[in-house]
């Protein structure tokens, strides 16, 4: 915490390009690891999605409050990055009708997983790589989705009923 | 929780795409093309300290660009004896102050660390064969050494 605040500090100071890299190294395997999950593992949406959401995190940065953690505050920019896009594409955020999930044939529970999380409604996707994966609270979640705290609790429950029933 | 990894490490090239993608928008700043003998130094953790750093222009700069003269204490450098270093440091700032005098001094400095370079003088010359005249008339060079001669960009 105190060191990602002085990395911001470092930065804003002068906007360096060695401050700059030393954010993103350490804060980026994180929001590339988010941005996967929540492209369902598109490595170039990915990527475009980890570009985005640092050049509105350096635009934005001046407002970045110290009392939240920085990692939590950059994936916020990233998911709502996302969003953005989502509406952009006037893509439905949620899926109305959920597509039966395809069975995991990888030996490894993990690998299982993930391609089970890549199968998931847009939203409950968002809920449950935020919640289960990431850690965020529900209040966090609806704070950076604009939903409310029911809608998160939901959205989860949604999430995890569709991946027991995918999951071998 | 899952357990599932909360990092994953992306292609090391979206960094390098990324840092061009921000300087093109002004939200990052080019790191600056310092010569070579600059990061040497910092990778070595020279640092600037007193001595001719002292030295500050008195007089009004003539026209012309910046050069750093480079004092190289390499394998020929005799030492000062023992206790004699204020001498060559007055050595020294009787050069700089005949260039003062005709605006051609800007600042010095000692550089203290790993390394031969000993220290560096900034002067104003009106282009390179200027700043190497400049360069040849140092007396460092009486003490063995070698002297290298760079343009100088803030």
């Amino acid at each position: 915490m105190t060191d990602d605040l002085a990395l911001v500090e470092r930065f804003l100071r002068g906007r360096g390009e060695d401050a700059f890299r030393a954010l993103y190294r350490a804060h980026t395997p994180a929001l590339y690891a988010l941005a996967l999950r929540l492209t369902g593992g598109d490595q170039g949406e990915a990527e475009d999605l980890v570009q985005e959401s640092w050049v509105r995190a350096l635009t934005a940065l001046h407002s970045f409050r110290a009392e939240s953690a920085l990692r939590s505050w950059l994936c916020g920019v990233l998911v709502n990055v996302r969003r953005g896009r989502l509406r952009a594409e006037w893509r439905i955020v949620d899926a109305p009708e959920v597509e039966p999930l395809a069975k995991g044939d990888g030996p490894d529970d993990a690998i299982d997983l993930e391609r089970a999380i890549a199968t998931l409604p847009e939203g409950a996707r968002d809920v449950y790589v935020l919640h289960d994966v990431h850690g965020y609270t529900h209040r966090e979640i609806a704070e950076l989705l604009g939903i409310v705290e029911g809608t998160s609790k939901s959205q989860l429950n949604r999430a995890r009923s569709l991946l027991r029933s995918a999951l071998p | 929780m899952t357990g599932l990894p909360r990092e994953t490490q992306p292609d090391p090239a979206l960094e390098e795409r990324l840092v061009s993608t921000l300087v093109a928008a002004g939200l990052v700043r080019r790191r600056r093309a310092w010569p070579v003998w600059v990061a040497a130094a910092a990778a070595a953790g020279i640092v600037l300290t007193a001595g001719v750093t002292m030295l500050r222009p008195k007089h009004r700069l003539a026209p012309g660009r910046s050069y750093a003269v480079l004092l190289f204490e390499d394998a020929t450098y005799r030492p000062a004896p023992a206790g004699h270093d204020a001498e060559r440091v007055a050595v020294l700032s009787r050069w700089a102050d005949s260039l003062d005098a005709v605006g051609k001094f800007e600042r010095a400095g000692r550089l203290t660390g790993p390394g031969p370079l000993g220290g560096l003088f900034i002067v104003r010359a009106t282009d390179d064969a200027d700043a190497a005249r400049i360069a040849a008339s140092c007396p460092f060079t009486q003490w063995g050494g070698h002297i290298e001669v760079k343009r100088f960009d803030e």
